[in-house]
C-alpha cells in the first residue's frame, strides 16, 4: 500500500529535502521569500503542485475508474433505450421471441453496468484515500522536521484539520475526476443516441437540459449564500453549546448555569430563525427544479409524440427519448457537483501547499559536533526576545541554575538553547561550535531542552519515559501505539536491554519522583497516558515529563520549571534526584524554585532588561542580591 | 415522473454515499475523538458510568411529546407531500396516453391535451413540493431547536459528580457530535426520506391501479432489496463503529503529535511519530476501503433487484397486452413507473443508514434531556440569605464526613471541619491526602457518603434565592468562555454593569491588561478569540468569583499552574478575591498557608493537624516538616528564622493591603 512508499519520491507533495547543508551561516536571517526562491533550498510548493502530485501518483486508479465509470454511464443510458425497444418490438408486436432476446440483452447490460460501477468506483475511491493518506504523512513529516517552522502562527487544531480535512478534499479530487469523466462520457453517448433518433428532438433535449440546470443554478445562488449564513449560525449555536459544556465545571463553580442557559437559548433561537429562512429557500428551489423538469418532459413528449405520430420516429424511440431526457439530468448534475468538489479541492490544496512550503525556522549548517560531546555551552552577546546581550559560560558537567525575573527572558533563552530559533544577534556555542552551523536534528541528540509545558504522548507512563531514552533512532516507544490502549510498555525495556550506557529508566523515574506516585496509579507504570497526559494530575504529569527528560540522558539538559505543581517535600527530593542523576553532565535548571536552586553549583540571575545581573552560588545570591531574593523567595 | 432518472440518482448516490463514508472516516474529528475516547478503544467505558441513553420506546414517546404542540404543522406538511407525490404520479399515465395516441395512429393534435396536462402537473407538483418541504423542514427544525435547548438545559444542571463518573468526553460528544448528527438528519435525511417513502408507496399504488399484476411483478424486487438492506446494516454497523474508533484514534494522535511537535523534535522522536501516524492512517485507509467495498456490493445487489423487477414488469406488460388486458400505453406507464422507482428506493436504502445513526444519537440526546432535573438540588442549595447579624456562626460545618469514589476505598475518613464566617482556612498535605475531595464536598460537587456538610445558617437543601450563590469553587481547571470578555464575566452575574466588571477585574489585578486588550472588555476571548496567558485565565476565574460574590469560597490549587513567578501575583489576587468570605484554600505553596487565619493539615484522608500557622510551625508534626522543607530552601542562610516570617508577611494577609 501507499503507506510503504518511500515518501521522498512523490514530487513536490512530499518534503524530504532538508535545507542545503552548504548554506552559509546567517542564512536564517534572510526573508522567507528569499529562502523559498534561493537555489538549493526547498522548491516552492504551490497548490497546483500538490493537486498535480495527488492525481499524478494515482493516475492509474483514476484512469481505470474513469474507464469503468464511463461503461457504467453508457449502461445506464441504455436502460431506457432498451425499455423503449422492448415496448416497441416485443410488447407492441406481441413477439415472445423478441421479448426473450431483448430481456437477455437487458440482463447483459445490467451485469456490465453493475460490475463496471462496482470496480470503477472502487478504483476511484482507492485513488482518493491513498492520495489523502500520502498527503497526511507528508504533512506530518513536514511539521516534525527538525528545522521546524510549520506550526508557527497556526493553532494545533487548525493544523490537524489541514492534515485530515484538507488532505481528504485534495484526495477526493481523484474521485471527482473519475466521476466527471464518466459523466461526460454518459452525456456524449446520450447525445449521440438522441441525435440519431431525431435531430430536432435531440437538439431540444441537449439544449433544454443545460438551460434547465442553469436556471436551477440561478435559483440556488441566493440559496447558497443563505445556506452559508445558516451553517455559520448553526455552527455557532453548536459551538456555544460545546463551549459551555466544556467549561461546565468552571460554570458550576460560580453558579453561572442560568446565565449560560439564557445565552444558549438566545443563540439557539437565532440559529433557528436563520435555518428556517434557508430551508424555505431550499424548498422553493427544489419545487422549481421539479416544475422545470416536468415542463421539459412535456416539451419532449410534445415534439417526440408528434414525430412518432407522423411516423418519423418509432414508438420505442419516443419512449427512449423521454427516458434519455431524464437520464441526462443525472450526469449533468454530477458535473456540477464535480465542479464544486474540484473548487474545494483546489482551495484545500493551497492550504496544504502553504504548510508544506513553510520556511524552516532554523537551517542546518555544515558543521558537525565533535564526539563525544563535552557539554560546554557558551552564550556570546545573545540578543533575542528581550534578552539583551547575555554572556554566559556553562562548564561541562556543571549544574547551573538560571533565574529570570521576566518569564519572557526565560522563554527566549530556552528557544535559543534548543535552537527552535536562531538569536537575533550573538551566538550560542556547544563545545566551541556555533549552534547555527549545526543541523538542528543533530544538535538535539546532544542538547535537550525540556519545556515547562512539554506534552506527554499516548502510551503508558513507562513508555513515555522510555521512549525518550532511545529517541535518537529507534521506535521504542510505540507501545500502545496500536491504539487499543492495552498495557504493553515492553518496548520500554529496550533502552536498558540494549546495554546502552546511561541512566536507567528506573533511576530517572525514581529521581523525578514518579516511582513514589506509581502506587496511586491504577496500573502503576503501565497506566495508560491519554489525551496528552490529561488522565494524570498536573503534578504527576510534570514528574513523568521530568523523568522522560532525565531518561533521555543527553550530554546537555536544560529543564524549565519542572516542579511547579509538586509539594514542598517531594520537590526537595526531586532536586536531590536531579543532581544525582545528572552527575557529570551539563544541566541547566531554569526556575525560580529555591528548592531546586539550592542544589545547583551556581546560579545566574537574568535581570536588568535581559542581561546577566549576577552569578554566584544560590546561598550567596540570596544573601547579597535583593532582586534575587524577591524573585526566588516568597 | 420523478425529478431525475435512476442513473443520475444512482451515480450521485454512490458518490455521496462513498463520500459520506469518507466523511465518517475523516470528518468532524473532534466529535470522533471524543467518541473514541468516551466509548473506549476497547469498547468499554473503562469502568465509567456513561450518561443515560433513552430506550427506543422512551425516545418515541419524547419525540411524540415534542411534536404535539406542532400537530397542525405535521399534518399540513404530510398532506402537502402526499399531494405533491400523487400529482407527480400522473406523469407516467399521461406519457402512456401519448404512446397510445401514437400506437392507435390518431391525429398528432390529440397529443396536445396530455401535454398541457403534463405542464399543469409539473407546476402543481412544484408548488406542492415547495409547500410540503418547507412545512416538514420547519417542523423538524423547530422540534430540533427545542430538543437541543432542553438538552443543554439538563446538561448544565447535571450534577458534576454524574458528569465526572461518565467522563467529561461523554457529555461533550453528545453536545457536539450527536446534536450535529441529528441536525444533519433533520435537515437532509428527513425530507428526502419522507419524499422517497411517499414516492415508493404511492408509485406502487399507482402501478396496482394500472393493473394489480404490475404490482406483483414490481414486488419481485422487494425480497432482494430487503435481504440486501439487512445484510448491509449487519455488516455496516460494526464496520462503521470500528471506523469511528480508528478515525478518533488517528485524530487524537495527529493532534497530540502536532501540538507536541516541539517535544517530538526535542526528544528526536520524529521518525517514530511519523511511523505511528502512518500506521494509524493506513489502518483508517484499510477500514475506509472495506466500507467502500461494502457499499459497492450493496449497490451491486440493488442493481440485481432493479433488473429483476424491470424484467418482470416488462414481461407482465407483454402478457397483459397480448391478452388485451391493458393498452400498450399502460404497459409503458408501468415500465416507466418502475424505472422511476430506482431513485427513491436507492435514496431510502442509503438514508436508512443515516437515519439509524441519527436515531442512536437522538436516544443519547433524549437520555440526558429527559433526565429529571431535580438531582441538582444540592448545587442549587443555599444558606438562605447571608446572615450578617450572627457573625459567630460557622459558615461551613462538615461533620463526620466520609467519602469514597470506589466502594471500599474511602478517601476521607470521618472528617470534621468548621470554617467561620470570613475565615480563611488553608488546606495542606501531601498528594493524595484527600484535600481536593474535601474541597469538593464543601463546594457541594460531591455528596458525602456519610456525615453532613452544612452552610450557615440553613442547610444546603434550602431553595436558593435568585441571584445568590452559597459557595463558589475555583480550581486549577480553567476555561475561558468564547465571546467578549465582558460576557464571560457576566456569566457569574448577568446584571453586572461595566463598572462592576471593572471593579471585579481591579480586585484581582486584571484590569490593566484587560483594558489593554485590543477592544478592551469587548475583546473576543476563548476558543478562536484572543488568547490569554494561563495566569490571566486564572485571574479571570477569580474575577468571576468576585462577581458571583458568595459568602463561601473554595479555591483548589487555583494558583498552581501559573509557574513560579506568576504564582505570587495570583496568590495576591486570590487573597483579595476571598476577602470577607469564608474561604477554604487548597495549596501546595505554603505562602498561602502562612497568611491564612488557620491551617488544616490532611494526610491519608484524615485531618491530622488544625491550628494557626505559628502554632503548627512550633509544634512537632507534619506541618512543621512541610514548612521546614518549604522554608528551608527559601531561608536566607545565616539569617534568623524571623526572615522567613518577614518574607511570608510580604504577601498580603486575608485582610491585608499590599
Amino acid at each position: 500500500m501507499s503507506a510503504e512508499r518511500p515518501a521522498g519520491q512523490g514530487g513536490p507533495a512530499t518534503t524530504q529535502e532538508r535545507p542545503a547543508p552548504e548554506a552559509p551561516p546567517g542564512a536564517a536571517e534572510r526573508s522567507a521569500a528569499e529562502r523559498r526562491s534561493a537555489p538549493g533550498t526547498r522548491p516552492a510548493v504551490t497548490g497546483r503542485d500538490v493537486l498535480r502530485a495527488a492525481v499524478g501518483e494515482q493516475r492509474r486508479g483514476v484512469a481505470v475508474g474513469a474507464l469503468l465509470g464511463s461503461g457504467h454511464q453508457v449502461g445506464e443510458a441504455l436502460v431506457p433505450v432498451l425499455i423503449g425497444v422492448v415496448i416497441d418490438r416485443a410488447v407492441a408486436g406481441t413477439d415472445a421471441g423478441a421479448l426473450a432476446r431483448w430481456l437477455v440483452v437487458l440482463a447483459v447490460v445490467y451485469a456490465a453496468l453493475a460490475l463496471s460501477f462496482r470496480f470503477g468506483a472502487w478504483s476511484g475511491e482507492r485513488a482518493a484515500v491513498r492520495a489523502d493518506h500520502d498527503l497526511r504523512v507528508a504533512l506530518v513529516r513536514r511539521v516534525l522536521e527538525p528545522g521546524g517552522g510549520a506550526e508557527e502562527g497556526r493553532l494545533p487544531g487548525a493544523l490537524a484539520n489541514i492534515t485530515t480535512e484538507d488532505a481528504r478534499r485534495v484526495g477526493a479530487v481523484n474521485m471527482a475526476l473519475m466521476l466527471g469523466i464518466s459523466a461526460l462520457t454518459g452525456i456524449l453517448v446520450c447525445s449521440v443516441a438522441l441525435l440519431r433518433t431525431s435531430v430536432p428532438l435531440g437538439l431540444v433535449v441537449l439544449l433544454g437540459t443545460p438551460v434547465l440546470l442553469w436556471l436551477g443554478h440561478l435559483l440556488s445562488k441566493p440559496l447558497e449564500s443563505r445556506s452559508e449564513a445558516e451553517q455559520e449560525r448553526a455552527a455557532h449555536a453548536s459551538a456555544v453549546a460545546a463551549d459551555l459544556v466544556s467549561g461546565l465545571r468552571v460554570l458550576k463553580g460560580i453558579g453561572g448555569e442560568s446565565a449560560a442557559l439564557d445565552r444558549y437559548r438566545a443563540t439557539s433561537r437565532d440559529s433557528l430563525r436563520a435555518t428556517l429562512r434557508a430551508t424555505r429557500a431550499q424548498a422553493f428551489q427544489n419545487g422549481m427544479v421539479l416544475a422545470l423538469t416536468g415542463c421539459l418532459i412535456a416539451a419532449v413528449a410534445l415534439l417526440g409524440g408528434r414525430l412518432a405520430a407522423e411516423g418519423t420516429i418509432s414508438l420505442g424511440q419516443l419512449v427512449a427519448a423521454v427516458g434519455l431526457t431524464l437520464f441526462l439530468l443525472g450526469p449533468l448534475e454530477v458535473l456540477a457537483s464535480v465542479n464544486a468538489e474540484m473548487a474545494q479541492g483546489r482551495a484545500s490544496a493551497n492550504r496544504v501547499a502553504e504548510v508544506l512550503a513553510t520556511p524552516y525556522a532554523v537551517r542546518a549548517g555544515g558543521a558537525t559536533l565533535p564526539r563525544p560531546v563535552r557539554g560546554a555551552v557558551r552564550l556570546r552577546g545573545l540578543r533575542h526576545g528581550g534578552l539583551d546581550g547575555v554572556d554566559l559560560d556553562v562548564e561541562p558537567g556543571e549544574l547551573l541554575g538560571v533565574v529570570a525575573t521576566d518569564p519572557a527572558h526565560a522563554a527566549a533563552l530556552l528557544r535559543c538553547l534548543g535552537r527552535h530559533t536562531d538569536p537575533e544577534e550573538g551566538d550560542v556555542e556547544l563545545d566551541g561550535v556555533p549552534l547555527r552551523e549545526l543541523d538542528p536534528g543533530e544538535l538535539r541528540t546532544a542538547v535537550l531542552v525540556a519545556e515547562h509545558d512539554a506534552d506527554l504522548f499516548e502510551g503508558t507512563v513507562r513508555g513515555n519515559v522510555a521512549g525518550a531514552a532511545d529517541g535518537t533512532g529507534g521506535a521504542s516507544c510505540t507501545d500502545g501505539a496500536s491504539g487499543t490502549g492495552g498495557p504493553g510498555a515492553d518496548g520500554s525495556g529496550a533502552g536498558g536491554a540494549s546495554g546502552r550506557p546511561g541512566v536507567e529508566i528506573d533511576a530517572a523515574m525514581e529521581a523525578a519522583g514518579v516511582t513514589q506516585d506509581l502506587g496511586a496509579l491504577p496500573h502503576g507504570e503501565r497506566t495508560a497516558v491519554t489525551e496528552r497526559g490529561q488522565s494524570l494530575s498536573g503534578g504527576q504529569r510534570q514528574r513523568v515529563a521530568l523523568a522522560r527528560a532525565l531518561a533521555a540522558d543527553r550530554p546537555v539538559l536544560v529543564v524549565h520549571d519542572p516542579t511547579t505543581a509538586v509539594d514542598a517535600v517531594t520537590e526537595a527530593r526531586i532536586a536531590t534526584g536531579i543532581r544525582h542523576v545528572r552527575k557529570g553532565r551539563t544541566t541547566v535548571l531554569v526556575t525560580t524554585s529555591p528548592a531546586l536552586l539550592a542544589v545547583t553549583d551556581r546560579v545566574v540571575l537574568l535581570d536588568d532588561g535581559g542581561r546577566v545581573a549576577d552569578t554566584a552560588p544560590h546561598a550567596d545570591l540570596v544573601r547579597r542580591h535583593e532582586t534575587y531574593r524577591a524573585a526566588v523567595l516568597a | 415522473m420523478s425529478d431525475h432518472s435512476a442513473d443520475g440518482g444512482d451515480g450521485r448516490g454512490t458518490a455521496r454515499k462513498a463520500n459520506g463514508m469518507t466523511d465518517t472516516h475523516h470528518g468532524d474529528g473532534t466529535t470522533d475523538t471524543y467518541e473514541a475516547d468516551t466509548y473506549g478503544a476497547d469498547g468499554v467505558a473503562d469502568g465509567r458510568e456513561l450518561l443515560p441513553t433513552a430506550t427506543a420506546a422512551r425516545t418515541r414517546a419524547v419525540v411524540r411529546r415534542l411534536l404535539r404542540p406542532h400537530r397542525a404543522l405535521a399534518y399540513g406538511g404530510f398532506a402537502a407531500m402526499v399531494a405533491a407525490t400523487a400529482v407527480g404520479l400522473l406523469v407516467q399515465p399521461l406519457l402512456g396516453r401519448i404512446v397510445d395516441v401514437v400506437a392507435e395512429g390518431r391525429s398528432p393534435d390529440a397529443i396536445t391535451w396530455p401535454v398541457v396536462l403534463l405542464v399543469v402537473v409539473a407546476l402543481v407538483q412544484g408548488g406542492t413540493t415547495t409547500l410540503g418541504l418547507a412545512l416538514v423542514s420547519q417542523l423538524g427544525e423547530t422540534v430540533l431547536a427545542r430538543l437541543r435547548e432542553q438538552f443543554v438545559d439538563r446538561a448544565l444542571r447535571l450534577p458534576l459528580e454524574r458528569v465526572e463518573r461518565a467522563g467529561a468526553g461523554d457529555l461533550t460528544a453528545r453536545v457536539t457530535g450527536d446534536v450535529a448528527r441529528v441536525g444533519e438528519a433533520v435537515r437532509t435525511a428527513l425530507p428526502e426520506l419522507a419524499r422517497s417513502f411517499l414516492a415508493i408507496g404511492l408509485t406502487l399504488v399507482a402501478m396496482a391501479a394500472l393493473d394489480w399484476r404490475f404490482l406483483v411483478a414490481a414486488l419481485l424486487a422487494v425480497p432482494i432489496q430487503a435481504y440486501t438492506a439487512r445484510w448491509y446494516v449487519r455488516h455496516a454497523v460494526p464496520l462503521y463503529a470500528s471506523q469511528r474508533i480508528a478515525t478518533g484514534a488517528q485524530q487524537q494522535l495527529l493532534l497530540d503529535t502536532i501540538s507536541g511537535a516541539g517535544t517530538v523534535r526535542a526528544f528526536r522522536l520524529e521518525e517514530e511519530h511519523t511511523a505511528r501516524v502512518t500506521e494509524r492512517s493506513s489502518a483508517a485507509v484499510g477500514l475506509t476501503m472495506r466500507g467502500v467495498g461494502l457499499v459497492l456490493r450493496f449497490y451491486n445487489q440493488l442493481h440485481i433487484a432493479e433488473f429483476t423487477g424491470l424484467a418482470a414488469v416488462l414481461g407482465t406488460g407483454y402478457v397483459l397486452v397480448r391478452d388485451d388486458a391493458v393498452s400498450i400505453g399502460t404497459a409503458t406507464a408501468a415500465a416507466l413507473y418502475f424505472h422511476s422507482l430506482f431513485t427513491p428506493v436507492n435514496a431510502a436504502l442509503v438514508l436508512l443508514d443515516d437515519a439509524q445513526s441519527a436515531t442512536a444519537s437522538l436516544s443519547r440526546l433524549i437520555g440526558v434531556a429527559d433526565e429529571a432535573p431535580d438531582d441538582d438540588a444540592s448545587r442549587d442549595a443555599s444558606p438562605g440569605e447571608r446572615e450578617t447579624a450572627d457573625d459567630t456562626a460557622p459558615a461551613v460545618t462538615a461533620s463526620a464526613v466520609t467519602h469514597a469514589y470506589e466502594p471500599g476505598r474511602p478517601v476521607l475518613h470521618s472528617v470534621d471541619l468548621t470554617i467561620g464566617a470570613g475565615e480563611r482556612v488553608a488546606l495542606v498535605g501531601p498528594t493524595g491526602a484527600g484535600k481536593t475531595t474535601l474541597a469538593k464536598l464543601v463546594a457541594g460537587i460531591h455528596e458525602p457518603d456519610a456525615g453532613t456538610v452544612r452552610l450557615a445558617p440553613g442547610t444546603r437543601t434550602a431553595p436558593r434565592p435568585a441571584g445568590t450563590l452559597p459557595v463558589a469553587l475555583v480550581t486549577q481547571e480553567t476555561h475561558v468562555f468564547a465571546g467578549p470578555l465582558a460576557d464571560d464575566l457576566r456569566l457569574a452575574r448577568p446584571d453586572a454593569d461595566g463598572a462592576a466588571l471593572r471593579a471585579a477585574l481591579d480586585t484581582v489585578g486584571a484590569l490593566d491588561w484587560a483594558e489593554a486588550l485590543p477592544d478592551g472588555l469587548d475583546t473576543v476571548v476563548g476558543e478562536g478569540g484572543h488568547r490569554l496567558t494561563p495566569a490571566q485565565v486564572q485571574q479571570l476565574a477569580l474575577a468571576r468569583l468576585v462577581l458571583a460574590d458568595p459568602p463561601v469560597a473554595v479555591l483548589d490549587e487555583a494558583t498552581a499552574e501559573a509557574g513560579s513567578t506568576g504564582a505570587r501575583a495570583l496568590e495576591r489576587a486570590a487573597a483579595r478575591a476571598v476577602e470577607g468570605r469564608a474561604a477554604l484554600v487548597v495549596a501546595h505553596r505554603l505562602t498561602q498557608a502562612a497568611t491564612a487565619d488557620r491551617v488544616v493539615v490532611m494526610d491519608g484522608g484524615r485531618i491530622v493537624q488544625d491550628g494557626t500557622h505559628d502554632a503548627l510551625r512550633a509544634a512537632d508534626g507534619p506541618y512543621a516538616e512541610l514548612w521546614a522543607a518549604w522554608s528551608g530552601s527559601r531561608a536566607v542562610p545565616g539569617a534568623s528564622d524571623d526572615t522567613t516570617g518577614t518574607t511570608a508577611a510580604d504577601v498580603p494577609g486575608p485582610r491585608g493591603t499590599p
